[in-house]
């Protein structure tokens, strides 16, 4: 009896989370499909009177969004890639290799990571100037091409695998270099595709960086784009929601199909999003 | 191929001389046990042989080759680790062609291969499987395939029976030493279960304390135990030990005066204390009480006080239960004498000199 009112109690506390997390989201479709005056009316109203369908085309093609769409891909898959290159050498450097410093190179690496991102924006904002970057695809890149938090996460699921693995790879004539991507890499699979999502979900939904290193619009990202419905004569919200669904859509797809891994993932690095 | 070492040392992790002076040579052809206590330096020696771990001091040969400043992968020995190593996201065929995917050589020529090894170690009709489905003696079967695809020098192996379970154990030793036979690749095995190491080796190596305590063949090791510490270690149940002290009235005329004046313990199998003169060479008879203890299968085990001492013999089945004392015999065979450093000076081969 006991048992099964603690089961009810844990499922009423999933499922009140569950709402909690669902309820911006249900509001912002419901949002995108409202008129205008509908958006700010008191008491709100959930359910739209008649569905504006028409407004998703109307943002589509308010601002350049094909455009913008086109940088997030190219932006967010050349960081993810880049990223998730120069993370898994460094982690498996930080796993397997001996050499000198190892240790305290670490140490360092990891203090970075105590640093808050918005102190790092006005130093990296001057040097990428300085380097000519501003306003051009380099500026959106480079500077999350290496990341220690998926550097960290690779190496702790890198030393979960077996050592004697290694050895019986290098007894069997890999270099380490293909023991790295033929061995090590395809046995860390779940916590690289982890990791993967969260970097690709992070690329595509940044707006604080991009907005500060882009002045023309066709150097804008998506999320930057949205502000296109924020004028001095106010907010159209039901367009920005609109486009707001839009941009969120692929992530959306791309969680649903790879979720098994990610919580497998997370579940075994021991990582948070 | 055979191994030679010359005067072998190795000192790492800031603790001197882990092995001290190893000098040994293993014939090509033969399988040899690396047999001791946890922490002898057996694993340790092995990885010294595979180029896993370096040698601070002397030299390794591989027949004629001095290969003391070669890797593993240049001395081309293959291993078989004590939790198997597989890759766990390769099917078993490609696990056994993974050494020759390094060598580059071409697919269809490496699976062929694999396929001829699956059979020799009886996984043939595994192959498409992934290790993670197979029982732990298959996983162990898959391993010495590995090892012997790329033809190695050397087939050395790490513990590898002691994750599987008893009856399993046994078919699988009986199978390496099969596999062995049929590929004549000089192998070399790590293991701290003197039974195995007794029944499928030429020579056993017995390491304590960082050095060759024995080398020798099985039998050997048994009969002739060079030291206190072997003839303690092989053998089940343990030797008799007790001090010689005990035993020399009855030893004066057998055991010469001046080897008996240097013996400090002596070691008496338990199969070697009987209850009549079977006529095969007897070096003492003692006077002791007896008591039976226990029988189990067909083995009886019985427990003689002798001079404050308890001996325990296997041969005393035959005597009526109510029997409490007697005169009792010592075997020439299985009785040695130890000086004080524990080294033999009677008994085996060497005695009467």
């Amino acid at each position: 009896m006991a048992k099964k009112l603690s089961k009810i109690l844990l499922y009423a506390i999933v499922t009140l989370g569950a709402i909690t997390m669902l309820i911006p989201f249900l509001w912002m479709l419901s949002t995108s499909l409202k008129t205008a005056p509908e958006t700010i009316k008191v008491p709100p109203i959930w359910i739209p009177k008649s569905l504006q369908w028409g407004n998703y085309i109307k943002a589509w093609s308010e601002a350049p969004f094909a455009r913008y769409f086109v940088n997030s891909v190219v932006v967010t898959s050349v960081t993810t890639v880049g990223q998730l290159f120069t993370s898994i050498l460094a982690a498996f450097a930080f796993a397997r290799l001996k050499f000198f410093g190892k240790n305290l190179i670490f140490v360092i690496f990891l203090g970075t990571m105590m640093i808050p991102g918005e102190m790092l924006i006005i130093p990296n904002f001057v040097t990428l100037s300085k380097l000519g970057m501003i306003d051009h695809y380099a500026a959106l890149i480079v500077p999350w091409l290496a990341s220690f938090f998926t550097v960290f996460t690779l190496r702790q699921a890198f030393q979960s695998t077996p050592e004697q693995i290694y050895y019986a790879a290098k007894m069997d004539g890999a270099t380490d270099w293909k023991y790295l991507w033929t061995v090590l890499v395809p046995m860390s699979k779940s916590t690289i595709t982890a990791v993967t999502v969260l970097q690709v979900i992070g690329s595509w939904n940044a707006f604080m960086w991009p907005l500060i290193v882009t002045n023309t619009e066709t150097m804008r990202t998506l999320p930057v784009g949205l502000q296109a419905f924020t004028t001095d004569a106010g907010t159209e919200y039901q367009l920005l929601m609109a486009a707001s669904t839009f941009v969120i859509i692929p992530m959306v797809i791309l969680y649903m199909f790879l979720q098994k891994y990610i919580i497998a993932g997370i579940s075994k690095a021991g990582l948070k999003g | 191929m055979k191994v030679t070492f010359k005067d072998v040392t190795l000192s790492y992790d800031g603790k001197k001389d882990t092995l001290k002076h190893l000098n040994f040579e293993i014939p090509d052809g033969s399988l040899v046990s690396l047999l001791g206590p946890s922490g002898g330096g057996k694993t340790t020696t092995l990885n010294l042989i595979s180029g896993l771990l370096p040698a601070t001091k002397g030299q390794i040969f591989f027949g004629d080759d001095d290969v003391t400043k070669k890797d593993a992968l240049a001395r081309k020995v293959g291993m078989v680790f004590q939790n198997y190593a597989l890759y766990p996201h390769l099917s078993v065929r490609d696990n056994i062609a993974f050494p020759l995917k390094m060598q580059k050589v071409k697919k269809a020529e490496r699976y062929k291969r694999a396929e001829e090894l699956a059979k020799l170690v009886h996984v043939d009709d595994q192959l498409d499987k992934k290790p993670g489905e197979l029982s732990g003696g298959q996983q162990q079967r898959v391993a010495i395939a590995r090892a012997l695809a790329k033809s190695p020098s050397l087939l050395l192996l790490d513990e590898p029976l002691s994750n599987l379970d008893a009856r399993l154990r046994i078919e699988m030793r009986q199978e390496i030493r099969r596999i062995q036979r049929e590929t004549g690749v000089t192998t070399i095995f790590v293991t701290h279960d003197q039974d195995e190491a007794l029944h499928i080796s030429d020579n056993i190596m017995v390491l304590a304390h960082g050095t060759i305590q024995q080398f020798s063949t099985p039998t050997a090791l048994y009969e002739e135990p060079s030291n206190l510490f072997v003839a303690k270690f092989i053998g089940e149940p343990v030797i008799n030990t007790l001090p010689a002290e005990a035993l020399k009235a009855d030893l004066v005329a057998s055991v010469p005066a001046s080897i008996l004046a240097r013996a400090v313990t002596a070691g008496v199998r338990s199969e070697a204390i009987v209850p009549f003169d079977n006529g095969q060479g007897m070096v003492a008879a003692i006077h002791a009480g007896l008591r039976h203890a226990q029988k189990y299968g067909r083995e009886a085990t019985a427990e003689l006080s002798y001079n404050g001492e308890v001996l325990l013999s296997t041969e005393m089945a035959d005597l009526p239960q109510a029997q409490t004392e007697g005169d009792f015999f010592l075997t020439k065979a299985g009785f040695f004498l130890f000086d004080e450093a524990g080294a033999l000076i009677f008994g085996g081969d060497s005695h009467d000199q």
